[in-house]
């Protein structure tokens, strides 16, 4: 009896359309794992992954593909390698890179029968999300928490897209809570992980996602002193491997700061002041205290044992950046070192810092186990729940493989002991979907040649129909509204408009107002004489906006994540961005360094679910 | 990867809690303990058929660090095995399937133990499961089947007499089933309610010291600056305004919904109305006024014979049990928890408060703890089984959500005997066989499936048996001798419950029962991996409840349908739940609104976190009444009965948007008490 006999019966002449398919799974972590087993299983005829990630222990509890030999290996690889070896029939295509990268176009996401969402954070789910309705390819969107798992299939213009319901996004401090004013463990958790860590062995706190500036023009005064206090920060910096190091530390964060803060006395009427700690009288009662006490991470430790581990991985840290510097090559960019909460050394240090700040501003303490868990936002993760929730994908790509989009469900798993699958019906796409909602082109154009004049004038007023009331805007931001005309000469390359970047189009004219228009750039070398900007399809209708239902005026009230203007000048970052550019760099930074086979590796993992506590 | 491989290992993290660390993200839900619960387990799957699911479901359990797994099987590695077994590869053709799917799995965790038994037996031989004290080392086991029903019967009495929990599944092309067996009697105390749900601030009873607190914090509240009156935890405010309240009231605190909403008010209008803390005192009259009686649920099992009747050996819960019950008595309500929910407040005074809560938890404890003591002494408990201390503080801070659940033992489906499922299973079974897709008939068509293969027993004990089309030419024949068999399981469950079924009900559960039946032929004994996945990734979600003792688990059935969507349950006594699907209109229609049914009934008691979340609607008049109307509506037609049913329900709604009109009138608690957060579970 051949190997296929029962899956050719019962899938029948889905059968061959399955052996045929070519699907992208995206991410090889807890479901991604378990999907490539259930589709190689299947037969599926090519399967591509992608995954930039790499393998660390606590992937083990449930990631199958991988052992502990394959630690700090790329996922992507090791799981072709791993269920490669089940099927020979089926070929597998492993990515070891940015589902974001140039190199995953729209055209390459086209050539997709059906693509599984299998990641863990907001951003790249965003992406993917919206990559499948430019290419019009159906996605299958899941995630799972502990127990919880939830599956979502996702076809453009037929039913909601990822970004039709709002997420949250993870929540943030105002910097004077942090800096000058906790009242909870996590606010020192946070000033210990994104200021103290940061300042001593990575880049400019300013950058920390996690920190609400938006207070900022309220306490400009102790903003200003804050900075002042950074500043003096960095300077300490410069002993770093030096035997004061860690007193000098000590002594400005825990005395001096407080000493100061202590002293901005209307700050305190209505709070119990900090009372600062003192390095030597500390020094003297932790003599005994041994620092492998940080093995007792279940354990809430006492300030003196806080004292002994803040001292000890702040040496463990110095050494591990010293040697870093020394092995870096002249030229790169300064080594730094990043919070992992995988990483012992960083989570030593930062639950020690954050334990004596607690003790400073009389707040309870917690114990390192607890801090890992809100440092690391740490979400569970077990092999029973992504096994089923995988498993749930593969069924809900079934129905739609079949054409029968209209059996597709939403599935959610839940603990519950009544129902653990449940579903409901997919919904219509919202009209005002920042994402889903915005009409889609592809614009085939000769960026080095046509000017952003020639965008506003030959297609979009002339053949488009808008009016002078429209704003253009790039991953980057706005480069063109009836205010900000200086870039109107300039070549669209000049602008960052390039192959297979989008821009989109804002209609703000309130008469007539229409939907968002998204234009995917295609890039093509013309002549003079052929027409500079070509419109696929040639003619596309853009619908009018649905009304506001309650009434306030929603001038700019995009909901869009990013929207920063940039006129040529200087260009800030999306504070999202700019983690997850962090994240990518450390992440691929690992890879790098294993080839050379030394140095300190930060390991990162965030399994699951994206991160919303 | 070549090169990738031939690279040194890289350096381990030399941590000596690397386990800790591997296992991180599962210890996150079931702690240390629960940890060490699977390790010390020993998992006995008795393997059959195609056997996927059985070794998915022991991957699932292999990965998170189960102690020992040990294989019964005794089929040879074919072709066939090869398209549906992750866990196979070419080079097993032809050997013992146990034997490579041991060694697979247990590559998957070197921690674990992985172990095979394959027999080869002639005619006659005593087969593994008949020996004596076969099971001894095992403290669970799976059975997938087909297996013979003496064996199945066999497994099922050696583990209700040992208290041995067993499952047994089955999965079959589109469609699967697992039933679980738990000793008669499996508390659960760690039942991680929701976090919401087990705060308990005891304001209608405080003790002196909190009492004192308040009065300290409170007294002279009006010569306060405003930044002190909102500082105030919002605790201590509530115990002042139910003080003056009492005064007032004759020495009664506000227990009604009427003395609630007044008393709200009056703790409304008393403070600065932009305090935080006044706010969160408001918004906490309802959820926090409450006596703490305890549910009678709860006290029935803290009641339970077993706590009567202690003996020297009895489980130590059972010692808790009594010494809490015992509190109960002696004080009218169980020992405080001691938690105490995040509150605007000064840090040192919300420190205090949580010291005042945490020394009365305290308190509570040892005095449970001196009466299990005592009771040890008096029963004649020795002293290497005294209860562990740990043990009695976790129980004491969940007491309020300890479980206790009845196993059944299985239901073993024996040729040439009808199969029982006791009056009441039966009534129930019959009373969900009215929604015709209640998953009560896929059960009947599995309970056929097994009464087949059992009369097509190829040797006595164990061997393989013939399951129904495995031979593409019997196809027919077989499907037309299981359709009997199915039919007269439907008919017995019929007359077993006292009652019948009208046409054209009757006529429709056949001609469903029979595609069931169909399908089941047709897939000939094969599995589908994903099918075997999915039902693996439950089971096995089960099975670690059952070996940790934490988190609630179903009892005692489930049934998989791919065609359906929602999954719906029920509890028929022997038989239990099901997740049953969609197919036809009507009978979705049907199901819904038996959920509904049970859901709005279940609000009127308590409101589980998922509803607000899912069904925010019911939290309102308007909301709630145009759902019944739909509902009414919907129950409406064919004959007298429902048209009555359907009207007065439907009435209830309309009742229900026209309060929501009259402004004078708020919601009930049912209706408000919903926790409006939905937490970090966007996936």
């Amino acid at each position: 009896m051949p190997r296929d006999r029962f899956l050719k019966q019962s899938l029948g002449s889905l059968y061959s359309h399955i052996r045929s398919s070519r699907i992208l799974v995206v991410g090889a972590g807890g479901i991604g794992c378990e999907l490539l087993k259930n589709l190689v299983t299947t037969g599926f005829g090519e399967i591509h992954v992608v995954d930039l990630d790499t393998i660390d222990l606590s992937n083990l509890n449930r990631q199958f593909l991988f052992r502990h030999a394959h630690i700090k290996k790329s996922k992507a690889l090791v799981a072709k390698e791993t269920a490669g070896r089940f099927n020979p029939n089926v070929k597998i295509e492993a990515h070891h890179a940015n589902i974001k990268d140039p190199q995953f176009n729209v055209d390459w996401f086209k050539s997709f029968v059906i693509v599984f969402n299998a990641l863990d954070n907001l951003d790249a789910r965003r992406h993917v999300n919206k990559m499948c309705l430019a290419a019009d390819v159906p996605l299958i969107e899941s995630g799972t928490t502990g127990f919880n798992g939830q599956v979502q299939p996702i076809r453009k213009g037929l039913t909601q897209c990822y970004d039709c319901t709002p997420k949250e996004t993870p929540k943030s401090f105002p910097v004077c809570t942090i800096r000058s004013t906790p009242s909870q463990p996590i606010h020192c958790i946070v000033w210990a992980k994104s200021y103290l860590f940061s300042e001593l062995f990575g880049i400019s706190e300013e950058e920390a996602p996690d920190l609400d500036h938006t207070e900022d023009s309220d306490n400009a005064a102790e903003i200003e002193s804050l900075r002042a206090e950074a500043a003096a920060l960095k300077t300490i910096r410069m002993a770093m491997g030096s035997e004061e190091f860690p007193c000098k530390v000590f002594k400005k964060v825990y005395t001096d700061d407080i000493d100061r803060l202590r002293g901005m006395e209307d700050m305190w009427k209505t709070r119990r002041a900090p009372d600062a700690l003192d390095y030597d009288e500390l020094l003297a009662r932790a003599g005994q205290v041994d620092p492998s006490i940080s093995l007792q991470d279940q354990k809430t430790w006492s300030v003196e044992e806080n004292f002994a581990v803040f001292v000890d991985s702040l040496k463990r840290l110095s050494n591990r950046l010293e040697e870093l510097k020394a092995n870096a090559e002249t030229g790169n960019a300064p080594p730094i070192l990043s919070f992992d909460k995988d990483d012992k050394d960083t989570l030593d240090f930062v639950a020690a810092a954050a334990n004596l700040r607690s003790t400073v501003f009389g707040i309870e303490t917690r114990s390192e186990f607890d801090i890992k868990q809100m440092a690391g936002n740490i979400i569970p993760a077990i092999a029973t729940t992504n096994a089923t929730t995988a498993a749930l994908c593969v069924l809900e790509a079934f129905k739609i493989m079949r054409g029968e989009l209209q059996k597709a469900k939403m599935v959610f798993l839940t603990k519950s002991v009544d129902r653990m699958i449940t579903k409901e019906p997919l919904s219509h796409p919202k009209p005002d979907c920042p994402v889903c909602g915005n009409a889609q082109a592809r614009l085939v154009v000769d960026t080095s040649k046509a000017t952003l004049s020639d965008l506003v004038e030959q297609l979009l007023k002339a053949k488009l129909e808008y009016t002078d009331e429209i704003s253009i805007s790039t991953d980057a931001g706005i480069v063109y509204d009836p205010d900000l005309e200086e870039n109107l000469p300039k070549k669209l390359a000049e602008l960052g408009i390039s192959k297979d970047t989008f821009i989109t189009v804002r209609d703000e004219d309130d008469d007539t107002a229409r939907v968002n228009l998204v234009l995917a750039i295609s890039e093509v070398e013309l002549d003079e004489q052929t027409q500079p900007l070509t419109l696929i399809p040639a003619t596309i209708a853009i619908p009018r906006k649905a009304k506001p239902t309650n009434g306030v005026a929603t001038a700019n009230g995009d909901t869009e994540p990013v929207e920063q203007a940039v006129s040529g000048a200087k260009r800030k970052r999306d504070v999202d961005d700019a983690e997850l550019e962090t994240d990518n760099i450390r992440k691929r930074g690992k890879v790098a360094e294993e080839l050379n086979g030394n140095g300190p590796i930060t390991l990162d993992d965030e399994e699951g679910a994206i991160v919303l506590d | 990867m070549a090169e990738a491989r031939e690279l040194t290992p890289p350096p381990l993290h030399a941590v000596p809690s690397s386990k800790e660390k591997k296992y991180d993200r599962q210890l996150r839900l079931w702690a240390a303990s629960g940890q060490a619960a699977l390790e010390q387990a020993h998992i006995l799957l008795i393997n059959s058929g195609s056997g996927v699911t059985g070794v998915e479901t022991l991957k699932n359990l292999v990965l998170p660090g189960i102690g020992n797994f040990t294989i019964l099987d005794s089929a040879l590695v074919s072709e066939a095995d090869l398209g549906v077994n992750f866990f196979l590869d070419e080079g097993c053709l032809g050997e013992f399937r146990a034997e490579h799917t041991c060694r697979f799995l247990q590559e998957l965790n070197p921690d674990v133990k992985g172990n095979y038994i394959a027999e080869v037996r002639k005619n006659g031989s005593q087969s593994f499961i008949a020996k004596d004290k076969a099971f001894l080392p095992y403290t669970l086991i799976i059975v997938s089947a087909p297996i013979n029903p003496a064996c199945l019967a066999l497994i099922s009495d050696y583990a209700a007499s040992n208290g041995i929990p067993v499952f047994y599944l089955h999965s079959v092309g589109y469609y699967s089933h697992f039933s679980v067996s738990l000793p008669p009697a499996f508390p659960i105390v760690d039942t991680h309610p929701d976090p919401a749900s087990i705060t308990d601030l005891r304001l209608l009873k405080p003790w002196p010291a909190l009492t004192q607190f308040a009065q300290e914090k409170t007294s002279g509240l009006s010569s306060l600056s405003a930044h002190d009156l909102g500082h105030i935890p919002y605790v201590l405010l509530l115990l002042h305004y139910l003080e003056q309240w009492t005064a007032n009231h004759n020495g009664e605190a506000p227990i009604s919904y009427k003395d609630k909403t007044a008393f709200r008010e009056m703790v409304r209008s008393a403070g600065p109305p932009e305090e935080e803390n006044y706010h969160e005192a408001v918004a906490a009259v309802l959820k926090s006024l409450n006596p703490p009686t305890p549910p009678s649920s709860v006290l029935a099992v803290l009641n339970a014979p077993e706590a009567q009747k202690l003996t020297p050996t009895s489980a130590s819960f059972w010692y808790i049990a009594r010494a809490i019950y015992t509190f109960y008595e002696q004080h009218g309500e169980l020992p405080l928890p001691g938690a105490v929910p995040d509150m605007k407040a000064q840090s040192s005074d919300y420190i205090r408060l949580q010291n005042i809560y945490k020394s009365k938890a305290r308190e509570d404890y040892q005095v449970v703890l001196a009466e299990v003591r005592r009771l040890e002494k008096q029963i004649g408990r020795s002293a290497e089984m005294a209860v562990d201390e740990k043990e009695v503080e976790q129980f004491c801070k969940g007491a309020a959500h300890v479980k206790l659940v009845r196993g059944k033992p299985l239901t073993v489906a024996r040729p040439g005997e009808s199969v029982r499922w006791g009056s009441e299973s039966a009534k129930n079974a019959v009373n969900a066989l009215a929604m015709p897709d209640s998953g009560v008939l896929l059960y009947i068509a599995f309970l056929a499936w097994d009464l087949f293969t059992g009369s097509h027993d190829e040797d006595a004990l164990g061997g393989a048996a013939k399951v129904p089309g495995e031979h593409d030419q019997e196809l027919d024949s077989d499907e037309q001798k299981m359709l009997g068999i199915a039919q007269k399981i439907l008919d017995d469950v019929i007359t077993e419950a006292g009652t019948f079924v009208e046409e054209p009900q009757y006529g429709e559960m056949k001609e469903e029962l029979g595609k069931m039946v169909k399908e089941l032929v047709r897939a000939g004994g094969s599995e589908l991996h994903n099918i075997a996945a999915l039902t693996g990734g439950m089971v096995a979600q089960e099975v670690i409840k059952a070996i940790t003792k934490q988190y609630v688990p179903i009892d005692n059935t489930c049934v998989f349908d791919v065609n359906l969507a929602v999954g719906v349950f029920m509890v028929l006594g022997g038989v239990g739940q099901f997740f049953p699907s969609i197919g036809v209109q009507g009978i979705i229609v049907g199901v819904y609104v038996i959920l509904f049914g049970l859901a709005t009934g279940l609000l009127e008691f308590q409101i589980p976190p998922q509803v607000a979340r899912y069904a925010s609607f019911m939290f309102s008049f308007i909301g709630r009444g145009v759902f019944y109307i739909f509902i009414g509506s919907i129950i409406m037609g064919d004959n007298w009965w429902k048209y009555t049913a359907g009207s007065i329900v439907a009435l209830v709604g309309i009742g229900y948007v026209v309060l929501e009109y009259i402004p004078s009138i708020e919601p009930p608690a049912n209706m408000r008490d919903a926790d409006a957060g939905w937490g970090a579970e966007q996936v």
